[in-house]
Formats: structure tokens, C-alpha cells, sequence
């Protein structure tokens, strides 16, 4: 059987969830033994128009993106949404929170009207095409990025969790960011992190996106019950959870 | 299990066996015929159901097909997921794990002298059919036998041979139904339900057993009820996430119960107190 | 053997005695603000004095990722046992409680071989709570204090010193391996009796208003009440209170592929019934997916479900955790049940 070919492309992003795969060390090896990578700027110069799976970084922000993302959809069997900004748009869907003239004064000031400096509303990836995997994250965690691709080589359910962050908090014996008074995201955020960041005294970010059934309207009574609001709630779910379906 | 495997502590540990015959019975059903590589048939009893797995990928609850009077293991496997999706490509020569058998069976003492109606939705015709063989090759020992099998849609029909040749049988009464008309089907259009008028009469004393998808159940159970059937006289087989299949893992507990032991099969009379069993 | 005495620096020569042992010595240590138990590698890092853990040490009987089988893809498959020999130092009565109640779920019916295997390897020494915890309710649920399942009780006294009461052959042969200690007096077991006199009632920050045994009776009449939606409304289905329960014992059960594609591992890990997708089937369908049943679930597993089970015994041992565990201060057992209790028709 010949090996499947992966293809990775990066759309507006930091780059840093390629630079998890790349951190694989020696698992890359690994990886490589599995598959075929034909198409990689940020680790390669070859380039290809043939591959089974588009691993697509980064979130869609320009028209001419999305004709792109549409051709590599076309041409792949599977196509992988690689981090927070590819899954779910990341923070450049803070953008959209404003208006879009506003957004390219405020960046680009007088150059905003520069054709190459044209912009759209952000898009995850799963917004534009089809999507077969979110791997979430930003960045991505590179042990769970190498059980999807096993998964799906053994064709597979990719093991994404569907529970809140909370749980492999507490399997990780943290104490609750809230018992600080903290607003900690956790409890309505998809797991699969490991708990990274409140294993390390932060609070959840979000990151990962919402679980399925996100009670977030609870989140909004929980606060009063530590003596914070509503308001304090928004502020924090701004950053990864801007136009992402659940609002307060 | 079977006799030379008892000795084996491990509950969670498979056996293998191997696929002697295959056949795709509709576009998302693969019927199996399976051997235990130890060459000893599994002691099941109708009903019953064994966790299958495949190394690599997962395991499965899946309810038992054949009857223990015949050799060899049945089994007849939805593509839902992963798992039966693996299972789907395998072909003859091939090996499964299996653990099992587990669970409560059918009532097939108490049976014995009765009439028996299996109503039977989608594939809820799969487990059924254990005990509907069982019945057959034991036909002297139970009374009446009909069955009533209701299918969505026509090429979704499960064992069409085999009921072919049940329909010619003069000691057992079949009705068929299809949820949606086809032009190819010239018997009745309609749910399940529909097909119980036909054999009202047959049902008093009768013993009733019941499998389908989860919204089957309400509208037979109603029209039992208005049939006067008591819930003494009715077996339900529940569908729920086995994992272990001995007890432990909970995923299948319904209030109390656990399907993986207290059932599948359940009297339905004794969930009268598990309002998360229906 | 009579029971012995140490003084805190006797007791400390005695925990170095089993870390020289080789196996290892797993205790409640500090962790940030809290406790947890861990690989002790030191007397020092020991805290008799610790209310509660952050999680129960069922971690070590029923750990969170527990291999089961090894495997090639497409099969056969191999038992796989890890279980070593432990001595699990400072249990609380309330954990021990928990443990044993495990015990039995893994022994009754199918036997499981991994969790008996592993756990009967582990010696287990518990310990008599000195310090109560914020939200620590064992005294209703009669699980405070102990007097079965240790192979060693230790009990620090008001003084300091502590008795050490070995009730197995197990626990003797550790006992022998300490150093200077004393036959404890009269007196000591009179101090110790009041230790645990105090905390029969004293560990009650949550106060049950029944019997413990009176819960499956309760719980009969109160399916539809109106207080699992009250509660339930504000549970985020995050799974805290089953996570850090003494009692939870539900898993999930996944297989691992390694890189080469060819070996891997089939593993049980923690699951909970809190958790949306716990009672998913095949096709989707969940069988319990409102979040008030599945907050119900739990409530009636510790009250009335495992105890049918086990022989009675509540499957709620009062450690409190799971109160501080909830984000949404829902989780509370002993609110729910006197509520249910306020409600009921007596006679």
C-alpha cells in the first residue's frame, strides 16, 4: 500500500501549530514513515497539486483565500483544520467584532485602501469548506495531532474529546482557578489539552472552542456566585470566542 | 464462553475467531458466520450478545443472530462508526475478538407451550431471529409462532431469503411492512404498528417480544396495551453502550439496571420502576 | 500486636524505614494550596496533619489510564497487568470507606482481575482525620471514622504522638520494621477513643438530616422532583464531581496505536456519567441527555443504585470534594438530599 500524501498549507496564522508538528523531534520520523509530505513551505521547498490530506492552517481572512482553500478541499480526500485559527478562526475572528473599514484604518491607516492589504470577515476553515478533523488548539498539541493522524490512517474516529476542559483539569489535581477568582473558561471549553494552562496556574483562554452543548448560560449565573459579572464573563471570551455561536 | 476458554480469568481479554462466511444483507448491514479459533462453540442462549473487537480500532456490543442449535456464531453488523466500519471490510479468513456471551437471554422455558409474536423493527430482526431459529428447531416445544417485521424502507429488508422460506412454512405466520411504498413491494406500507390489528386475535395469553430503535418501542408498547396484552407477557431488548459487558464500566445502566446483566432482554412488566428504559 | 506509640521523630524513622523498602511509599504531601497524595521520597514531605486531597487515592486503585490488553492491529491480544507492590500511607476512614465499597463492584460477578490484581498489592495505612476539611460531611454518612480495611490504623493524638494499630499480618510485618516505639497505655487508647469520638460527629460541615441508610427509601419517592432541574440548570456537565469522587468508578475503554501503526495498547480510563455523551449509542442516539437526569443519575447512584449493590452501604462517603470541585456550587449532595427530605410525607 502506498503511503497517504499530506500536504500542509498555512492561511493567516502565527505558524506556530506547524511549529508543533515540526517540534514532533524524533516522532516526525515517525510520522514520515507513515506518510508522504509533499507539500510544505514552512519545513520544505517541493511543492504538489496531488495529496490525500490537506492539513490547513490558519483562518481565511481574503476572498482570494477562500478560492485557494477551495481548490485544496477539491484536490483532497481529507482535509485537516490544524489549530484554533483553522478550527475555529482563532483570534483574528476578534476582527469581527468591529466594522471592516474601521478594522483596516486601525491597522493599516493610511494604506488600508492598498489592494494587497484587502481583508474580509474571518472564517474558520470549516466555514469556507467541508472539514473532516478540527485538531483545536493554539497552539496545537503535538501528541494529540499524532493520535489523529494514526486515527485516520487506520481510518479511524479521531480522538477529539467532547467533554469540557474540566475534566483532565481534575484529573491533572489542579485547584479550581475559581476558588482565586479567577474566570477560568474551562467549564464550557473542549478538552484535549491536557489542561495545559491551568496545569500551569492560568486561567483556560479558551482556545480549543466550545464543547458541543456549552451550558453558557450558566457560566453568566456562576459568576455572581464568586462575585464577578456577567461582564467580566465577555471580556474574557472575547479573545478565542468572538462569533463563535454562543453569546451571552 | 466457551467450555475450554472457562479456565481464562482475564473478563476482559478476547478470543479469536475467524469469519467462515460473509454477505452484505442491505448497503449498511454485513451479515457474518463466525468460528471460534479454539474450535468450540460459544454456550450462548438467544438473546445473548458478545462484545466484539478489533485490535487497533475498538470494541463493540453486538447481539447474537444465530440460534445455539446451529454451529458457529451469527452476527449482522450496522456500518455506524469506526469499529463496524473496520468490521465491514473484513472478508473470510479473517479475525475478529470476541468476548461474551453476556446478558439475560429470552424467556425460552417459561416460552415453552406458549405463542409466541416477535415484533420486530429495522434490525431489531437481528437478535430476535436468534430466538425465532431456536423456536423453529425446537417447533414442537412452543405454540403458535408469528412474527411481524416492520423495515423503513425496502432495500433495508434484513435475511429476505430466510424469511422467504418462512413465509412458505404452514407452522409460523410472518407479516411484513415497509414504512415507505416502493414499487417493487406489494405487501403492506406502514409502520410496525400497522401489522398488530392483523394478528389481534392471536395475541391473548400469547407472549410478545418486542425489538426495534428506540422510538419503536413507545408506539408497539401503546398498541399492546390497548390490546390488552399485560406487561407480564412482554419482552423488550434493549439497545444501549455495553462497553464492558460485565457490569462494571456503567455506560449502560438505565436507573438500576444493568443492560449488560439485567438484560438485554427484559420482562416488561419489571421496568416498571426504570422510566429510562423506554 | 498491641498497639504501638511513636513520637513524630520515632514515627518519621519509621516512614524512612518503608522507603528503604524499595516499594513505593505513596502519602498525602502539600500540592500548592492543598493536598494530594504522591511518591513520597521523604518523612518530611509528609502531612498527617492534611484535611482532604485534591483527588481520593483511588488514583492509585483505579488509576486514571489503566492498560488492559496489548495488542498487535487486527489482534491477538495479551492480558497486561502493571499492579506492584505500594503501601498507601494516610488514608482518611472516608477514602478507605470508598475503596472497600470498590472493592466488592470489582470482586461481585465478573470478577476483574486487573483491579483485584493491582489492588492486592497495595498495603494500605490509614489514618484518622486530623483536621477536618471545608467541606467534609463523613459524620452523617457514618464514614468518619473505621475499623475495617487498613492493615495499619494510625491515630495522632492531641499530644503529637502517634498510635499505630496493625490489623493485618500485612500490617505487622511493616510495624516490625520500625525503630524505637512504645506499647501505647491505657491512657493513649482512652486519647485515641476520643480522637475518634470527635470526629464521629465533629467531621460535619455539611449536616445530612437522615440516616444515611434511609437515602434509597427517599430517593424512591423523589424522581420528579422539581430539584434535579433547579440544580441541574446551572451544571455545566464538565464531569468535576465524578472526577474527584471516591466512588466513581465508570470508564471508558480506548485503544492506543503506536507510530508503527502495529502495536498498541487497549486502556480503560476514568469516564462520568455527568458527562454529556456518557450514555451515547451507536447512531448517536443518547439515552440521557438532559443534563437534570444525568445530575440525577449520580445523586441516585451514591444513594440507592450501588447500594443494592454492595449491600446497603451509601456510596457517598461525606468527603466533600465534589462540593469544592463544582464550579457551579451545584454539586452538593447533602443539599439535594435535604431538600428531598423536607419534602417527603413521613408515615
Amino acid at each position: 500500500m502506498s503511503k497517504p500524501r499530506v500536504a500542509i498549507f498555512d492561511f493567516a496564522c502565527c505558524e506556530g501549530c506547524q511549529l508543533q508538528i515540526v517540534n514532533l523531534e524524533e516522532e516526525i520520523l515517525d510520522l514520515i514513515n507513515l506518510v508522504d509530505v509533499v507539500e510544505w513551505r514552512e519545513a520544505m521547498s517541493e511543492q504538489s497539486s496531488e495529496y490525500d490530506i490537506a492539513v490547513i492552517e490558519g483562518s481565511i481572512t481574503r476572498p482570494e483565500d477562500e478560492t485557494r482553500l477551495k481548490t485544496i478541499r477539491s484536490r483532497a480526500k481529507v482535509v485537516i483544520a490544524l489549530g484554533a485559527c483553522a478550527a475555529i478562526g482563532g483570534v483574528n475572528k476578534m476582527k469581527n467584532n468591529f466594522d471592516l473599514e474601521e478594522v483596516k484604518q486601525c491597522v493599516y491607516g493610511k494604506d488600508a485602501t492598498m489592494p494587497h492589504l484587502n481583508t474580509a470577515m474571518t472564517k474558520a476553515v470549516g466555514e469556507v469548506v467541508p472539514v473532516d478533523v478540527c485538531i483545536p488548539g493554539c497552539p496545537i498539541d503535538r501528541k494529540e495531532f499524532g493520535a489523529v493522524i494514526r486515527a485516520l490512517l487506520l481510518d479511524k474516529k479521531p480522538p477529539i474529546p467532547d467533554y469540557p476542559v474540566c475534566v483532565e483539569c481534575k484529573a491533572n489535581e489542579n485547584i479550581c482557578r475559581y476558588e482565586y477568582n479567577e474566570i477560568c473558561l474551562g467549564p464550557i471549553i473542549r478538552a484535549g489539552c491536557g489542561a495545559r494552562c491551568p496545569t500551569n496556574k492560568f486561567r483556560c483562554f479558551g482556545c480549543r472552542g466550545y464543547v458541543d452543548n456549552p451550558n453558557v448560560q450558566a457560566a453568566a449565573e456562576v459568576m455572581e456566585k464568586y462575585g464577578l459579572t456577567v461582564e467580566d464573563l465577555k471580556q474574557k471570551m472575547i479573545l478565542f470566542g468572538s462569533k463563535q455561536g454562543y453569546t451571552l | 464462553m466457551c467450555e475450554c476458554c472457562n479456565g481464562q480469568t482475564d473478563i476482559y481479554l478476547p478470543q479469536m475467531a475467524t469469519i467462515t462466511k460473509r454477505k452484505m444483507l442491505t448497503d449498511t448491514e454485513v451479515y457474518m458466520h463466525l468460528e471460534m479459533d479454539c474450535g468450540q462453540d460459544l454456550a450462548y442462549q438467544p438473546g445473548q450478545f458478545v462484545e466484539v473487537s478489533l485490535a487497533g480500532i475498538g470494541e463493540a456490543p453486538i447481539s447474537i443472530s444465530s440460534s445455539p442449535t446451529q454451529k458457529g456464531l451469527e452476527l449482522v453488523v450496522r456500518n455506524v462508526g469506526s469499529l463496524t466500519r473496520a468490521i465491514h471490510k473484513l472478508q473470510p479468513g479473517d479475525k475478529l475478538g470476541i468476548r461474551g456471551p453476556y446478558g439475560a437471554t429470552y424467556p425460552i422455558e417459561e416460552a415453552k407451550g406458549r405463542n409466541l409474536v416477535f415484533i420486530c423493527g429495522g434490525i431489531g430482526l437481528v437478535p430476535q431471529r436468534s430466538f425465532i431459529r431456536y423456536a423453529l428447531d425446537h417447533r414442537g416445544n412452543y405454540g403458535k409462532i408469528i412474527v411481524l417485521i416492520g423495515t423503513k424502507t425496502y432495500s433495508m429488508r434484513l435475511f429476505c431469503d430466510e424469511i422467504a422460506l418462512w413465509h412458505k412454512r404452514t407452522d409460523m405466520k410472518v407479516l411484513e411492512t415497509i414504512d415507505e411504498a416502493h414499487e417493487q413491494w406489494h405487501g403492506n406500507v406502514g409502520v410496525v404498528t400497522t401489522l398488530i390489528p392483523k394478528i389481534e386475535n392471536e395475541l391473548a395469553g400469547s407472549l410478545v417480544l418486542v425489538c426495534g430503535p428506540p422510538i419503536m418501542y413507545k408506539f408497539v408498547l401503546i398498541s399492546l396495551a390497548d390490546a390488552h396484552v399485560s406487561k407480564e407477557n412482554i419482552y423488550v431488548n434493549l439497545e444501549r453502550r455495553m462497553k464492558c459487558g460485565v457490569g462494571k464500566c456503567g455506560h449502560c445502566q438505565i436507573n438500576d439496571k444493568y443492560v449488560c446483566q439485567d438484560g438485554p432482554v427484559f420482562r416488561f412488566s419489571e421496568l416498571a420502576l426504570v422510566p429510562e428504559a423506554i | 500486636m498491641s498497639v504501638r506509640k511513636f513520637t513524630s521523630q520515632q514515627f518519621d524513622e519509621f516512614v524512612s524505614a518503608m522507603l528503604k523498602t524499595g516499594r513505593p511509599v505513596i502519602a498525602p504531601q502539600a500540592k500548592d494550596d492543598r493536598f494530594a497524595f504522591g511518591p513520597l521520597s521523604s518523612p518530611a514531605d509528609l502531612r498527617l496533619d492534611y484535611d482532604v486531597t485534591i483527588l481520593p487515592p483511588k488514583k492509585y486503585v483505579l488509576p486514571q489510564v489503566e492498560p488492559l490488553l496489548e495488542f498487535e492491529v487486527f489482534g491477538p491480544y495479551q492480558s497486561v497487568y502493571e499492579g506492584k507492590p505500594m503501601i498507601l500511607l494516610g488514608v482518611h476512614p472516608y477514602d478507605l470507606a470508598a475503596i472497600l465499597q470498590t472493592d466488592e463492584l470489582f470482586r461481585q460477578g465478573y470478577y476483574d482481575k486487573h483491579y483485584m490484581d493491582r489492588r492486592k498489592q497495595i498495603t494500605i495505612i490509614a489514618l484518622d482525620v486530623v483536621r477536618p476539611s471545608i467541606n467534609v460531611f463523613a459524620s452523617s454518612m457514618g464514614t468518619a471514622t473505621i475499623s475495617k480495611g487498613y492493615d495499619i490504623l494510625l491515630t495522632v493524638l492531641k499530644d503529637g504522638s502517634i498510635l499505630a494499630d496493625a490489623a493485618t499480618d500485612k500490617g505487622q510485618e511493616l510495624l516490625r520494621l520500625a525503630g524505637a516505639s512504645a506499647p501505647a497505655s491505657e491512657a493513649d487508647l482512652k486519647a485515641r477513643k476520643a480522637v475518634w469520638d470527635y470526629n464521629a460527629a465533629g467531621l460535619n460541615k455539611h449536616v445530612l438530616l437522615c440516616k444515611p441508610s434511609f437515602l434509597p427509601k427517599l430517593l424512591e419517592q423523589h424522581y420528579n422532583h422539581p430539584v434535579w432541574e433547579e440544580k441541574a440548570r446551572l451544571c455545566y456537565s464538565c464531569g468535576s464531581c465524578n472526577m474527584v469522587c471516591p466512588t466513581c468508578y465508570c470508564f471508558d475503554v480506548q485503544d492506543q496505536v503506536d507510530w508503527n501503526l502495529k502495536n498498541g495498547q487497549r486502556a480503560r480510563c476514568w469516564d462520568g456519567c455527568l458527562l454529556e455523551h456518557f450514555a451515547v449509542v451507536a447512531g448517536n442516539h443518547n439515552f440521557r441527555k438532559e443534563r437534570s437526569a444525568r445530575f440525577r443519575h449520580r445523586l441516585y447512584r451514591k444513594g440507592k443504585y450501588v447500594p443494592a449493590k454492595i449491600g446497603g452501604e451509601i456510596a457517598c462517603v461525606g468527603c466533600g470534594r465534589c462540593i469544592t470541585a463544582c464550579t457551579a456550587k451545584i454539586a452538593n449532595p447533602v443539599d439535594v438530599y435535604n431538600r428531598l427530605i423536607q419534602d417527603t410525607q413521613l408515615g
